[in-house]
C-alpha cells in the first residue's frame, strides 16, 4: 500500500513539473546567451570601420547565439550541426533559424506582432506589418558604418528602394545580387516545365506554345502509359494550395510575352497597367487547361492537393509537365531524384518559355538581378545585440571564406580543388550534399542571409556549385545531360530563349501589391480578388460549359472591384514616369 | 441562521463568525476567483479594440476611436455573412451528430455482457480524442482522394463509375467535417454517458425483467430517462459553443473550391483580421461571436428551466 501511495506522489510531481516545463524564456531567449561582458567587447570591433575583414572575433571570445525566423518552408539544422560550428568558432554568431509550417506567412507575422515577443533577426513577406508595429531597429546608422559593404551590396538607387516613408532602411534583401561575371546557369523562375524522358522519346523537338506542349504529353502517355514500375504517368498537374496558386493563376502574363510582375503586366510603351486577368492570353490558357482537364489529361487532385502531397507526387516521377517556379520544386524533387536513381530514369526536368503564338517574345526568364523591396533580412526590436548582429550580416556579403563554408563547405570534405584552382566535387560527394540528413547534421548555409551569385572573389570559381560550369554538367544525371546537348544548350535559360534586356526601375510590381492592407480600397479589392481567383480558377478549368464558366467568374470577379486595385498600382508606377 | 424556503424571500444574514468559519475554502475560493478575474474578465477590456482603428504601436489608449465602423465593414460584407451561416451550420450538425452518436455508442457498448470485450473497445474508442487534427486531417485527406481508399473500395464494389474527388463539391463538404468529428470525439463523449448508464440502479433493470420487458423496451423506458439529466445537461454546455465550430477542421481540409461552405468565423478574422493586421475587424468579429454564444446559452437556460428540472444557472 504505502508502496502504491509513493509511485502516486511521484507520478503526480511529474505531471506538475511536466506543466512548468512550458514555461521558459522565449523573448530574446537565444541572445541571453551572450554574457554582459562581452557586450562590451563586440561594441568596440562592430565601432570599427574596416569593414570587410573577416576577422576573427578572437577578442570577443564569446559565441553570440541569435534566433531567425524566416516566413518560408524549410529545415531546421541540428543544433550540433559542424559547419555552423565552425562559423560560430570564426565568426562568433551562431544563428538558430525557424521556418514557416503549417500557415501562411501574414498569419505567422500576425501572430508574432499579437504577442510581442521577436526573434533576433527576422525575414518576412509582410515586412510592413512589422514596421507598423515597431518591431525592427532601423539600420542606416549600421549601413553607414561599413562604407565597403554599402558601396559593394547596393547602388544608392537601390538602396533607396528600400527607404520606408518615415525614412529608414529597415531591411536589406539577401539575394538576387550577382559579384562579377555572371555565371547563371538555372532558371530560378516561373516556367512550363517538361520531363526531359518526354523530349528524349520525340526527338527533342520545338515546343513553343500550350497546343504543341499538350499534344507532345497526350501523345507519350498514348506511347507510355506506366513507368517501369508500372506507376502510371500523369500528364499534367496544377498547385494551387494558398499562395502558390500563381501555378495556375499568373501564367497569363507570360504567355502574353510579358515578364514577372507577378500581379500586373505593365506595358513599357504607354506605361499604363494591364490586367492579366481579363485579358484574352489568360482566357485562351484557362480554355486549353480546361480542354485538356475534360480529355483526362489533367490530374483531377489538382484543386485540393496540398502542397506536401504535389512534392511528394513530382518526387515519385510520374508527373511529365506543370506549370511552377524553380525553387518551389526543384531543391526538394531534384534531392529525392538522385537518392531514388529517377534521375537515370530521366525524370528532371526542362524549363519551355511558352507563349500563345510562335515565335513570340517571350520574358519567362529575368536576367538581370530583381531587387525585391517587399522583403529581406531585419533586426528586430527584441535583439539585444544589434552591432553584432549587423557585422555577422555583413560578414556573410563581405567574407568569402565564409560564404564559401556557406555554399560549398569544406574544403577536402565537401569539394575539392583541382591544378587550377578550380573546385570539384566527386559523386560521392554530391551525393553527401543532396542527402537530408547530411544538410541537417553538416551542411549550414544561412540560406537567408546576404549571399552573391556570380564569380567569386578569387576570380575563378562562381560562389555557388550549381552555377560552376564544371559542376553544373557534372551534376547532371546521363538523360538530363543528353537532352542538354542535343538542343545544344549549357545552361537551363537558353531552354526558354527569353529576351535579355533590362527591366524597368519598377520592376517587380508584385513586390508593391505584396504590401497592401485592407486600409486602402485597392488592398481591399486585391484581398477580394484573391479569395475570387482561388475559388473560380479550378471551376472554370472543371466547368463542362467553358464559357459559360468564364462568364460567370468575370461577374464574381468584377464584383470585387478590380479597377481600385489597378488605379493604386498604376499610381505607383505614376511615380516611375 | 435562516433557513430559505422555495418561495420566500428571506435573506440569510452572513456574519464574520461564518466567514472565519469556512475560513479555509475562501482562501482557496479567493484564489480561484482572482484568477478569474485576470484571465477572463481583465482581457475582456481588450473589446474596446472593436470600436478603434487599433495598431499595436499606438496601443489600446492611443488608437482612434471609430465606433461601430468595424462592425459596419463585416455585416455589410457578404463573405462574413456566408461565414456566419457556415459556422452555425457546422456547429449544429456537429453537435447534433456527435451527440446522438456519443448517446448510441455509449447504450450499445453498455448492452455489451462481458468485459473483457467491453474494456478494451472503450478505451481503444477514446484513443482518436488524443490524437491532433493535423493527423486526422492528413489521414482524411489522403483517404478521401481520388486515389484514396474510399474511392478504390467504392468503384471496385460498382457503385460508381468514376472516382469522386470529394473535396472537390462544396455539398460533400459539411458531411465529411460532420464525419471527423464523429470520428475523433465519439468514443470520448461516451465516456460521460457510459457512467451515467452505470449509476442507474439495477435493481429498476431487473424489476423491468420482472414486468416481462425485453431489451430494447428496458433501454427505452430505463436506459433514456435515465441519462436524461445528463444528456440535458451536456446540451445545454454544449449549445453555447455551437458557434465555436471550430478553426482546425475548416482550415486544414478546406481549399479554394470549398471556401464558401468552409470558412468558418475564426478562419475569417485570421484572413482579415491577423493577417490584414487589423486586429480591430477581428476583435469586433469575435465579439459578435461572444454575444450571439452568451444569448444562445441564456435562452436555451430559460427554456430547460422551463420544460426540465436541469439548468445551468
Amino acid at each position: 500500500m504505502k508502496v502504491k501511495k509513493i509511485a502516486a506522489l511521484l507520478l503526480s510531481c511529474a505531471m506538475m513539473t511536466s506543466l512548468l516545463a512550458g514555461c521558459g524564456n522565449t523573448a530574446g531567449g537565444g541572445a541571453a546567451d551572450t554574457g554582459a561582458a562581452d557586450t562590451a567587447a563586440t561594441a568596440d570591433t562592430a565601432a570599427d570601420t574596416s569593414a570587410d575583414t573577416g576577422s576573427d572575433d578572437a577578442g570577443s571570445g564569446e559565441v553570440t547565439n541569435f534566433t531567425m525566423f524566416i516566413t518560408m518552408p524549410g529545415s531546421e539544422i541540428n543544433d550540433d550541426n559542424e559547419i555552423a560550428q565552425m562559423i560560430a568558432d570564426k565568426w562568433g554568431v551562431k544563428v538558430k533559424e525557424t521556418w514557416l509550417t503549417g500557415q501562411t506567412a501574414s498569419e505567422a507575422t500576425g501572430t508574432l506582432i499579437a504577442g510581442g515577443e521577436y526573434p533576433d533577426f527576422i525575414d518576412s513577406d509582410e515586412m510592413n506589418l512589422l514596421v507598423d508595429a515597431d518591431a525592427l531597429v532601423p539600420l542606416d546608422d549600421y549601413i553607414d558604418q561599413y562604407p565597403e559593404f554599402r558601396d559593394t551590396w547596393f547602388t544608392p538607387e537601390e538602396w533607396d528602394k528600400f527607404r520606408q516613408p518615415d525614412g529608414h532602411i529597415y531591411w536589406i534583401n539577401p539575394f538576387g545580387n550577382t559579384m562579377g561575371e555572371t555565371k547563371q546557369t538555372t532558371h530560378n523562375d516561373e516556367a512550363f516545365w517538361i520531363q526531359v524522358r518526354v523530349l528524349e522519346w520525340a526527338n527533342y523537338p520545338k515546343i513553343e506554345t500550350m497546343d504543341q506542349y499538350f499534344q507532345l504529353l497526350e501523345d507519350y502517355i498514348a506511347a507510355n502509359p506506366t513507368m517501369d514500375d508500372g506507376t502510371e504517368n500523369m500528364a499534367y498537374t496544377i498547385l494551387c494550395e494558398d499562395w502558390r496558386y500563381f501555378c495556375l493563376e499568373n501564367a497569363g502574363q507570360f504567355l502574353a510575352g510579358y515578364p514577372n510582375d507577378g500581379s500586373v503586366i505593365v506595358n513599357k510603351e504607354t506605361m499604363t497597367i494591364e490586367d492579366y486577368n481579363t485579358s484574352e492570353d489568360t482566357k485562351l490558357y484557362l480554355k486549353k487547361l480546361n480542354e485538356e482537364y475534360q480529355k483526362g489529361f489533367v490530374d483531377p487532385e489538382s484543386f485540393t492537393q496540398t502542397y506536401d502531397e504535389y512534392i511528394a507526387k513530382l518526387s515519385t516521377g510520374r508527373v511529365l509537365g506543370m506549370v511552377d517556379q524553380w525553387w518551389d520544386f526543384a531543391y526538394t524533387v531534384n534531392d529525392s531524384f538522385k537518392q531514388s536513381g529517377l534521375d537515370l530514369k530521366g525524370c528532371n526536368y526542362v524549363p519551355l518559355g511558352l507563349t500563345t503564338k510562335p515565335g513570340m517574345e517571350n520574358r519567362w526568364h529575368t536576367y538581370d538581378d530583381t531587387v525585391n523591396q517587399a522583403s529581406g533580412i531585419a533586426i528586430t526590436t527584441d535583439c539585444a545585440d544589434p552591432d553584432k548582429a549587423f557585422k555577422f550580416l555583413v560578414d556573410c556579403a563581405m567574407d568569402q571564406e565564409l560564404h564559401d563554408l556557406r555554399f560549398w563547405g569544406v574544403q577536402g570534405v565537401d569539394y575539392d580543388v583541382d591544378a587550377d584552382g578550380l573546385f570539384y566535387r566527386t559523386d560521392e560527394q554530391r551525393q553527401n550534399w543532396a542527402d537530408t540528413s547530411y544538410q541537417a547534421a553538416h551542411r549550414c548555409q544561412y540560406t537567408y542571409f546576404p549571399q552573391w551569385h556570380g564569380t567569386s572573389r578569387d576570380g575563378k570559381n562562381a560562389n555557388k556549385p550549381e552555377e560552376q560550369p564544371s559542376e553544373f554538367m557534372n551534376d547532371m544525371a546521363e538523360p538530363l545531360k543528353n537532352c542538354f546537348n542535343a538542343y545544344g544548350y549549357t545552361t537551363y535559360p537558353q531552354f526558354i530563349g527569353s529576351v535579355v534586356e533590362t527591366n524597368g526601375p519598377w520592376f517587380p510590381m508584385y513586390s508593391y501589391s505584396n504590401n497592401f492592407t485592407t486600409e486602402t480600397p485597392g488592398g481591399v479589392a486585391w484581398a477580394k480578388m484573391g479569395e475570387v481567383k482561388h475559388e473560380w480558377l479550378p471551376k472554370v478549368v472543371m466547368a463542362k460549359d467553358f464559357d459559360k464558366g468564364y462568364a460567370e467568374y468575370m461577374d464574381a470577379y468584377n464584383a470585387c472591384k478590380p479597377e481600385d486595385f489597378i488605379a493604386e498600382m498604376q499610381a505607383i508606377l505614376d511615380t516611375f514616369k | 441562521m435562516a433557513r430559505k424556503k422555495t418561495n420566500e424571500k428571506v435573506r440569510t444574514k452572513i456574519t464574520f463568525k461564518d466567514i472565519k468559519k469556512q475560513g479555509f475554502l475562501m482562501v482557496v475560493s479567493f484564489f480561484v476567483v482572482v484568477y478569474g478575474i485576470i484571465f477572463y474578465y481583465w482581457p475582456l477590456t481588450g473589446w474596446i479594440m472593436a470600436f478603434q482603428n487599433y495598431k499595436p504601436k499606438k496601443g489600446l489608449l492611443g488608437s482612434k476611436f471609430v465606433g461601430l465602423d468595424k462592425f459596419k465593414f463585416l455585416f455589410e460584407d457578404e463573405v462574413f455573412i456566408k461565414v456566419i451561416r457556415n459556422t452555425f451550420a457546422m456547429g449544429v450538425i456537429n453537435l447534433v451528430t456527435t451527440t446522438i452518436m456519443a448517446v448510441l455508442f455509449a447504450i450499445i457498448l453498455n448492452e455489451v455482457r462481458r468485459a473483457w470485450i467491453k474494456k478494451p473497445i472503450q478505451t481503444i474508442s477514446y484513443l482518436p480524442h488524443f490524437l491532433s487534427w493535423i493527423v486526422v486531417t492528413s489521414i482524411i485527406h489522403v483517404s478521401l482522394s481520388p486515389t484514396g481508399i474510399v474511392n478504390d473500395l467504392l468503384l471496385r464494389f460498382g457503385v460508381i463509375k468514376q472516382a469522386i474527388n470529394f473535396f472537390a463539391f462544396p455539398k460533400y463538404f459539411w458531411p465529411i467535417v460532420a464525419f471527423a468529428n464523429c470520428w475523433k470525439e465519439t468514443g470520448w463523449n461516451a465516456i460521460i454517458y457510459l457512467a451515467a448508464i452505470t449509476a442507474i440502479d439495477p435493481a429498476l433493470y431487473e424489476a423491468a425483467s420482472i414486468d416481462g420487458a425485453d431489451r430494447l423496451q428496458k433501454i427505452r423506458y430505463i436506459t433514456f430517462p435515465g441519462i436524461k439529466p445528463t444528456f440535458l445537461i451536456l446540451l445545454l454546455m454544449n449549445v453555447g459553443n455551437v458557434l465555436n465550430a471550430g478553426f482546425e477542421v475548416q482550415y486544414l481540409l478546406g481549399n479554394g473550391l470549398v471556401q464558401s461552405v468552409s470558412q468558418t468565423i475564426d478562419i475569417y478574422v485570421l484572413k482579415w483580421g491577423i493577417s490584414q493586421n487589423d486586429y480591430s475587424l477581428g476583435t469586433a468579429a469575435g465579439l459578435f461571436k461572444s454575444a450571439v454564444s452568451i444569448a444562445i446559452i441564456v435562452i436555451a437556460n430559460k427554456l430547460a428551466k422551463k420544460y426540465s428540472d436541469q439548468r445551468l444557472f
